[in-house]
């Protein structure tokens, strides 16, 4: 049961959602109607100078709402007032995206969260020696930039095959009201 | 196109366009189906908005999506302007469109069922032009209200034009 007596400000509630595929944002594309190709083919999408299919900027926003859904329980506690974002980053096949949700006021019944959508990109796993053992979709189709490796958003961590080069950045920005029952 | 001529159609449409009515209107019907299918795309389970069809069932938030879009299509990208005695649509090349931001409110709104009529209406919000970048953004308000004329969300969508698309 969620009630404003037990929640608290800097409280963080978190879905992560590795399964972005083509046929994923196929099935959005005629879901929602926004059939604009640059999401659904990659031919176009490289004719529009973007390396590839890029997720729709609200297909991502569709998480948020699904969080907050699920952590109202689908209205059992609660009510959305109100969801806002920015979109800042390009979300692609083989993301993870991950969606945080943090508390950072609590008035009467109301609740207030900053939000952000983070994706994780996984370029490639080296071995010691720095032959490339794995390549995944970024590092083939070359999404990463100068910019995000001057940013310092490029990152490695050892995993089972070996050293994983992968990017995190922030895609989405923003907030969230919800307003409980009790 | 020259820096010049770009500038000069920001100032056109900052001018026309801030805080004006969009005229018309978009009509959307509203299946089971289609609250189903979008659902899904999300992998949500939950009978409320996924059961069977005779036991009644409502679209998820994210559906919002569905009708933003519709008004984005039938309404912003449609709307015609006359400029120096010429007709001409906001943007000029849809693929210098981008999607910069969105807000729902769902204050005092009711949820979507099957078989409901949504129109949705809209009104120009603040168009600003970034100077350094020449990228011309513009807040699109948007109210969407179900056959009873009930309100069913308030979206706010933010679009980013790049130098070329207006």
């Amino acid at each position: 049961m969620v009630k404003i007596a037990d929640l608290k400000v800097d409280q963080v509630i978190k879905d992560e959602f590795n399964g972005i595929t083509r046929d994923l944002l196929r099935k959005y594309a005629k879901a929602s109607g926004d059939t604009n190709p640059i999401h659904t083919n990659d031919a176009i999408a490289e004719k529009a100078g973007l390396k590839g299919i890029i997720a729709h900027g609200l297909f991502s926003y569709g998480f948020i709402t699904k969080l907050f859904e699920d952590f109202l329980e689908h209205g059992k506690y609660g009510t959305l007032i109100e969801t806002q974002v920015e979109m800042r980053g390009m979300v692609r096949c083989g993301d993870t995206l991950i969606t945080e949700a943090k508390i950072s006021k609590i008035e009467g019944n109301r609740v207030y969260f900053d939000v952000n959508q983070i994706t994780l990109t996984n370029v490639d796993i080296k071995d010691k020696e720095g032959n490339i053992v794995k390549q995944f979709e970024a590092g083939e189709r070359g999404y990463i930039s100068e910019k995000d490796i001057e940013k310092g958003l490029v990152k490695t961590k050892q995993v089972d095959k070996g050293i994983l080069t992968y990017r995190e950045r922030i895609a989405s920005p923003g907030s969230v009201i919800i307003e409980l029952n009790e | 196109m020259e820096p010049e001529e770009i500038k000069k159609n920001a100032e056109f449409l900052i001018k026309n366009l801030s805080g004006k009515e969009v005229t018309g209107s978009a009509n959307i019907s509203i299946r089971y189906k289609k609250l189903v299918d979008f659902a899904k795309v999300y992998g949500i389970t939950d009978p409320k908005y996924v059961g069977p069809e005779e036991e009644g069932i409502v679209a998820c938030h994210g559906f919002a999506n569905h009708f933003t879009i519709k008004a984005l299509y039938k309404l912003l990208l449609g709307m015609k302007l006359t400029q120096d005695g010429k007709e001409r649509t906001f943007i000029l090349n849809p693929n210098k469109l981008l999607h910069a931001g969105q807000l729902y409110n769902w204050e005092g709104c009711v949820d979507v069922r099957p078989g409901d009529k949504l129109n949705v209406k809209a009104n120009w919000g603040k168009v600003w032009l970034i100077e350094e970048n020449l990228i011309l953004f513009a807040n699109f308000h948007v109210e969407v209200r179900n056959q009873d004329g009930d309100l069913v969300c308030k979206p706010v969508v933010t679009a980013a034009v790049r130098p070329g698309g207006y």
